[in-house]
């Protein structure tokens, strides 16, 4: 994978197959979509992490808290130098998120397996319904860092400054039609549209039928040349409640080597609802 | 409310937290195939819940006033299997009416809410719409 910004965080489901047994020296960590789907069968000797019961805190409506961070990766037996591999159902969504957290909290080596679940079964490989055990370690996180998460005063601002923001929820949603659709469920927000200047550009154009991310020329074609995007420039992703959004971050940061990008957690969940925040609803602009 | 989903309620009531979702791999291990006789309008992609993240498809039946439910929902979707499959055995030969009244607290009086997260059991409300307006459609 030698055409990416940062092919070093991208690893083949051949890298994994011959680092299953390196308990000492690499953590594999599948995150899905489904809570249940990890119970079903996974690869051998990796880890669970879910994204509501591991990650968030909801009595705070935010992530959880850096000692609670260190608790995770303790149970787990990760260390500070530890190689974490994250993988998943849904085109890597999930993983992607929670390789987002562990960023957040510092972790050094985190990898992301190209294709998820989806290519490691469609490819026939061995999955085990064993749950391994790990010797716990004492692991010392770093406080959330900043500068890779957008919080709704920074998005305001930005939007202010005219700043590059990406929509990557679908089109309906970024439209603004969704909540008119008959019976569609509750989406957790009052109003539909999207935020002032954010272009749309769904999550899974980012991806191939088979999981894994596209290739450098294709995405530059979407996110450079379609929608004009420079790298240089602070760029905020965000979605509907910040998982596709970190899909779209991964790509931008490691993939297409983008400087400074963030994702806005908070995303139309929040943004949808705050008072004050002004909305745009249609087409985007052609300019 | 039908006393088969009383009955499935209590069963989960009755354990605790990490043996409901134990319970819930059971029931998505033994989701029942679709009949034979849905399958081409399933590959035609008729039937499809368009609100939920995983590809549930939805065939619901009534025959003299009693429901019966045909789904079909792929194996790398167990948590919507499963809850799925507690409707399908809730509900089967219930009235098309009391479809229409499946609780809406449903994961709530199941014990699994917490577990699930907010965002997971508004896929499933979506779910549970697009089954009652089906049953409704069928009863007409």
């Amino acid at each position: 994978m030698p055409d990416y910004a940062h092919p070093d965080v991208l690893v083949s489901t051949d890298w994994v197959s011959h680092h299953l047994a390196d308990k000492a020296n690499v953590r594999l960590i599948e995150s899905n979509e489904d809570l249940l789907l990890y119970a079903t069968g996974h690869l051998h000797n990796a880890a669970h992490v879910d994204w509501t019961r591991d990650l968030q805190d909801p009595d705070v409506r935010d992530y959880i808290s850096a000692r609670q961070f260190e608790a995770l990766c303790s149970r787990l037996g990760i260390r500070e130098d530890t190689t974490v591999v994250f993988y998943g159902d849904k085109s890597n969504w999930w993983a992607c998120y929670a390789f987002w957290t562990f960023k957040m909290f510092g972790h050094r080596d985190c990898r992301v397996m190209d294709g998820g679940r989806t290519k490691w079964v469609a490819e026939g490989r061995v999955l085990t319904t064993d749950v391994p055990e790990f010797e716990s370690t004492n692991y010392g996180a770093a406080e959330p860092d900043p500068s890779i998460r957008a919080f709704r005063d920074d998005v305001m601002q930005h939007m202010r400054d005219g700043g590059q923001m990406i929509d990557v929820r679908s089109p309906q949603e970024y439209i603004g039609e969704v909540t008119h659709m008959p019976g569609y469920p509750n989406e957790g927000a009052l109003r539909g549209g999207h935020i002032p200047g954010a272009g749309n550009v769904p999550w899974s154009r980012a991806a191939n039928e088979d999981g894994t991310f596209k290739d450098r020329d294709a995405l530059a074609a979407i996110y450079l040349e379609e929608q004009g995007l420079n790298p240089s420039d602070e760029t905020v992703a965000y979605c509907r409640i910040g998982e596709r959004s970190s899909h779209t971050w991964f790509v931008l940061k490691y993939l297409l080597g983008f400087k400074d990008v963030k994702n806005y957690d908070g995303s139309w969940t929040e943004w949808g609802n705050l008072v004050g925040a002004p909305i745009e609803k249609g087409e985007p602009d052609e300019d | 409310m039908t006393d088969r989903l009383r009955e499935i309620i209590d069963e989960f009531q009755g354990v605790p937290d990490e043996f409901r979702l134990e319970m819930l791999l059971e029931r998505a291990r033994q989701f029942p195939p679709l009949p034979e006789r849905y399958q081409a309008l399933r590959e035609k992609g008729l039937g499809r819940v368009h609100e939920c993240m995983a590809e549930v498809y939805f065939f619901p039946e009534v025959q003299d006033g009693a429901v019966r439910i045909h789904a079909d929902i792929p194996g790398d979707a167990p948590t919507q299997r499963a809850l799925v499959g507690i409707l399908m055995d809730a509900y089967d030969g219930a009235s098309p009416e009391a479809v229409a009244q499946i609780p809406h607290d449903l994961l709530n009086r199941l014990g699994v809410a917490k577990m699930l997260g907010m965002q997971r059991q508004r896929g499933f409300s979506g779910v549970v719409a697009q089954l009652q307006r089906g049953v409704a459609e069928a009863a007409r």
